[in-house]
């Protein structure tokens, strides 16, 4: 047997050296052509059964159309819902016009990011592609996207989408890059069944009441607690972090520039005092917003801060226990706050037949479209005239649209990453290590400090 | 007498051979039993150690995902590359070293150890560049040459001190024999040092099977994609639904296990033999 | 026993180039070029206002300054280093000890030799996430610990604790691959050299000191080096498992690097701390480079 082996190995390793002995070029060439060869053997073998559908159907399509201009589009959507829409809707585009014929691909958020900032330099970046709305000033800074100011005014319809939103699109001197196709904003989940037991009929309504609340539910022995979200070391952590800062406090909120504020400090103290009571775990530091919401499904936090997408995956609870939805709690006077988050989509820069992209945009984002998205893919349109009928979860849905009202955008600011960090990281010190908030706040503010004093937020 | 007291050893051996084994497969008993728990399971307020509702659901998500198959697919064309690459490569390049002692072989080693120590966020922008410039993007070898660029170096660093070790004389009888180098080379050295390269074998197969960095950058389409890249995917959609990613984990390392037992009867063949008769 | 270098001529020189130059030149082509342009990378400022819209200057040193003065990246600097040393002590002694245990013949030691190498062979990213799941706060780890009366820590959440949890993964890891590359350096061994050893009277004790670690010099300072080098540069394990935090109390030279270029932007620090990496790892292997000149002299 062992022999066998040895021959066996000795044979390849014979081929592949004869083989190289007749090139001088030495075996680098050879062994890429080798497996090269291979590589291609198996593209042009058909894909396997269960290839991506978008592909293979792409691929049916251009041999029909014909002098259609050929346009790749990338995209995270990863929900079973928008991944399906998203190819679907494209395929519709492509046989409503003759101009360009779109392939959808998939590229996972982590990675769509990567392949920005490369792309970047090396030119190869998609015709059209979507970007988280934070993150967008970052690339536009990079020049990953074109500008299509001009395009869009022509248009006529840019008043009708709501400014928060729309602005994550601009950079500084407010020319758009792209536009908001869906948006979402951060409310309270409650499990009522929980709150009823601790003697409460109604949900939070103010600050004071929910940190009541909280200890009142936590529950120890059972794993229970009262509160549940993520603080993770990433943009989604920043993202459920920024509302509690801005939280009025004696009936002032502050912005994230000004995070030495009193409301600030308080509202950061508040989230800080649930974990050294033990209202909320501190494992909040290592969880994503699903693991935060698995956990409420799971029926271990009495309350929950989620987002509008997540009333999409209520089935998950499958009626072990009432739930509701209310605004994020604030200060006795004031409004609640809350941030946005959404998707948007741009056109990137050497896009070929742009003009024709620009048209796919329009239509992706037209009033009908985005009234649409929003109920399949459990969003908020970003258009004040589209409007969403959601077949499920209405009343979930109006906290949430309610909640828009007071919802603020990240930035837009190209250097938003730097300050999502400090403001993760003054968190987390207060969570993990006890750090005093306004300490850990102040230490935030001299990386944003200076960051905000050259490019000011809007 | 002496019956016994062999007896005696091979009983101890074996109890600390099971107890090992049970501390360093434990953790993929756990992988593996928690994918096919239920949601309400993972999530209980007691941890068991076995499922007691026992359910395929976890798998059944990942088994019908659109691209699981070609992403597996995938998956073995960057490891089989890789080992390919740096087996052509790296032992020819293990024995030279191994061997000879020429001029400038300092140079040689010291680039090849340097090469180990680029980190993967240091490479993988002016890779991404040059691989575009000469149209390896998106071609099933762009990432097992970058994979390779770190497995080759692995092979001559370990495999340099075997070649060293097989004696001179068998390398001379050959070539009087009428052998030249090249067959000296592959007819009397390989055979000579094949548990090292075996070894090389397995571990370049895997530093293919298991990259995730490169192949994820490299290939973006999902036709392209082998399965670590995937887990990201599941990771954002599941959270903490542990049992769902635990199924997917499974998965990816099952076809470790079964290639390995295929090959165990090899490795362990070729150790024993190595150390029994030589 | 050991085999001699053949001596020195022409046609020999040439022989050996052909072995060795196609594997160095893949390498000069494939790294030559990113070790060139992070290099230069990492003396400018770059960053995400003018990667591409021009207007970088020459900044020299100043990164680096800047790096050396900033708390986060003389802690990522500590962690760096803690990792890589504790890691290294446990694989190396343990991965040792398994080597020599399963080197005896018996008949479980080849089956279970071969089990236990299956968690080197898991990719990264499933030990990463299978490490999250177990030493989470109620978690298998502290539920064994419970078991003997023992109340766990909260070992992701805590920054004293966190690292240690990301170390336990790594060495569960490590501890088979160490084994596996020193167990082929015994096979090497000739079991003549034991045989007349034993005979001469020498105990199990002094056939180790005597016979064993001298032959092993050389396997065992790759397996050293070799070790060095993968978990100074360790990357995805954490940053599937703590992703960095809680507190950069995880976060390691690979991970601030890829996240100042990647997440941050700020792509000549970025690179400028990859260089650090990278120095870090050209002294060692410099330094291995001497031992080794000095065991072929």
């Amino acid at each position: 047997m062992k022999k066998i082996l040895a021959l066996m190995l000795t044979g390849a390793m014979c081929l592949s050296l004869v083989a190289c002995g007749g090139n001088s070029a030495g075996s680098t060439d050879n062994s890429n052509t080798d497996s090269g060869s291979a590589a291609q053997e198996s593209a042009d073998t058909p894909a396997a059964p269960a290839a991506d559908s978008s592909n293979t159907e792409a691929a049916a399509d251009s041999s029909a159309s014909g002098s259609a201009t050929e346009v790749e589009l990338w995209h995270y959507f990863d929900a079973s819902n928008d991944k399906e829409a998203i190819i679907e809707w494209v395929d519709e585009y492509n046989t409503l016009q003759n101009d360009i014929h779109i392939t959808a691909t998939y590229v996972s958020r982590e990675e769509l990011m990567n392949q920005y900032t490369i792309g970047a330099l090396s030119g190869e970046l998609p015709d059209i592609g979507m970007v988280d709305s934070p993150d967008m000033a970052s690339y536009i800074s990079l020049g990953v996207f074109e500008d299509i100011t001009a395009e869009l005014n022509a248009w006529g319809e840019l008043d009708k989408f709501y400014p928060g939103p729309l602005s994550s699109c601009m950079d500084s001197d407010g020319n758009l890059y792209g536009l908001p196709q869906n948006s979402n904003c951060l409310a309270l989940a409650c499990n009522m069944d929980l709150l009823k037991a601790a003697g409460y009929d109604h949900m939070p309504t103010n600050v004071d009441e929910f940190q009541e609340m909280a200890a009142a539910t936590t529950d120890t022995a059972n794993g229970v607690y009262g509160f549940a979200m993520c603080c993770i070391s990433t943009e989604e952590g920043t993202f459920q972090i920024i509302p509690w800062l801005r939280s009025n406090y004696n009936g002032a909120g502050v912005n994230v520039d000004n995070l030495t504020a009193d409301s600030a400090v308080h509202g950061l103290g508040v989230l800080g005092d649930l974990i050294s009571s033990g209202s909320m775990s501190k494992e909040s530091v290592n969880w994503t917003q699903s693991d935060a919401f698995n956990q409420f499904v799971a029926g271990k936090a009495a309350m929950c801060e989620v987002g509008t997408w997540h009333l999409a995956m209520t089935g998950d609870i499958n009626g072990a226990f009432e739930y509701d939805f209310c605004l994020l709690p604030t200060g006795s006077t004031g409004t609640s706050t809350s941030t946005i988050g959404g998707e948007n989509f741009g056109i990137c820069t050497g896009a070929d037949n742009k003009a024709a992209c620009v048209d796919f945009l329009k239509w992706l984002c037209s009033k009908e479209k985005e009234g649409e998205w929003a109920v399949t893919a459990g969003k908020i349109p970003t258009r004040s005239d589209s409007v969403a009928n959601y077949d499920y979860e209405q009343d979930g849905f109006a906290v949430f649209v309610d909640e828009m009202n007071y919802a603020q955008a990240r930035g837009p600011h190209p250097e938003w990453p730097t300050i999502g960090e400090a403001i993760y990281t003054a968190a987390q010190a207060v969570f993990v290590d006890g750090t005093d908030p306004a300490d850990a706040l102040s230490k935030a503010m001299e990386t944003i400090a200076p960051i905000v004093a050259e490019t000011p937020l809007p | 007498m002496f019956k016994t007291r062999v007896g005696k050893k091979e009983f101890f051996n074996s109890v600390i051979a099971i107890i090992i084994a049970i501390i360093f497969l434990f953790p993929i008993y756990w992988l593996a039993q928690i994918s096919f728990k239920s949601d309400a399971e993972t999530f209980g307020k007691v941890l068991t150690y076995f499922p007691h509702e026992f359910t395929f659901d976890p798998w059944l998500v990942n088994l019908t995902d659109a691209t699981f198959l070609l992403s597996l697919r995938n998956s073995f064309i960057n490891a089989a590359c890789t080992m390919l690459i740096t087996l052509v490569l790296g032992v020819p390049a293990a024995y030279g070293m191994g061997r000879y002692k020429v001029p400038g072989s300092n140079v040689f080693l010291l680039t090849f150890l340097v090469s180990q120590m680029l980190p993967a966020s240091l490479t993988l922008t002016p890779m991404y560049l040059i691989f575009n410039k000469i149209g390896l993007l998106g071609s099933h070898i762009a990432a097992p040459v970058a994979i390779a660029a770190t497995s080759i170096p692995f092979a001559i660093v370990t495999l340099r001190p075997y070649f060293k070790s097989v004696p001179v004389a068998l390398d001379e009888a050959a070539r009087l024999d009428g052998c030249n180098s090249l067959r000296a080379f592959i007819s009397v050295m390989i055979p000579a040092v094949k548990t090292g390269i075996i070894t090389i074998i397995v571990i370049s197969f895997l530093n293919g099977w298991n990259d995730l960095v490169f192949s994820m950058t490299f290939n973006v389409g999902a036709e392209m994609r082998p399965l670590t890249a995937n887990i990201y995917k599941f990771q954002n959609a599941y959270g903490t639904k542990w049992n769902c990613i635990m199924a997917y984990g499974t998965i990816l390392v099952i076809p470790v296990i079964l290639l390995f037992i295929f090959l165990q009867k090899y490795i362990i063949g070729g150790l024993t033999a190595g150390a029994v008769k030589d | 026993m050991k085999g001699k270098q053949l001596s020195i001529d022409k046609r020999k020189r040439r022989e050996a180039y052909g072995f060795i130059l196609p594997a160095f030149l893949y390498m000069l082509l494939v790294l030559g070029y990113p070790l060139i342009y992070n290099v230069f990378l990492s003396f400018k400022n770059v960053n995400v206002k003018n990667l591409t819209k021009g207007g970088s200057v020459f900044v020299g040193l100043q990164n680096y300054i800047e790096l050396f003065q900033n708390d986060t990246f003389l802690l990522v600097i500590k962690n760096t280093f803690v990792f890589t040393i504790a890691c290294l002590i446990f694989q190396f002694t343990i991965g040792f000890a398994f080597a020599i245990f399963f080197y005896q013949k018996f008949r479980l030691s080849g089956p279970i030799r071969g089990m236990v190498l299956v968690s080197y062979m898991m990719p990264m990213a499933v030990t990463g996430l299978l490490g999250k799941n177990i030493f989470s706060n109620l978690g298998l780890i502290n539920n064994l610990l419970s078991k003997i009366g023992i109340t766990g820590p909260e070992w992701l959440v805590n920054t004293s604790t966190a690292l240690i949890a990301v170390i336990i993964m790594n060495c569960w890891v490590g501890i088979p691959f160490n084994m596996l590359l020193l167990i082929s350096g015994l096979t090497s061994i000739s079991g003549e050299v034991y045989e007349s050893a034993s005979i001469d009277g020498a105990n199990w004790g002094q056939r180790f000191v005597f016979i064993t670690l001298p032959m092993m010099k050389g396997s065992m300072l790759a397996v050293l080096m070799l070790g060095f080098i993968y978990t100074f540069r360790a990357f995805d394990l954490m940053y599937i498992m703590t992703a960095g935090g809680p507190l950069n109390s995880t976060d390691v030279l690979g991970t601030y690097s890829y996240m100042l270029s990647f997440t941050q932007f700020q792509f000549s620090k970025g690179s400028a701390v990859a260089m650090v990496l990278f120095v870090c790892l050209f002294i060692v292997g410099l330094f291995y480079l001497h031992l080794l000149s000095k065991e072929d002299d």
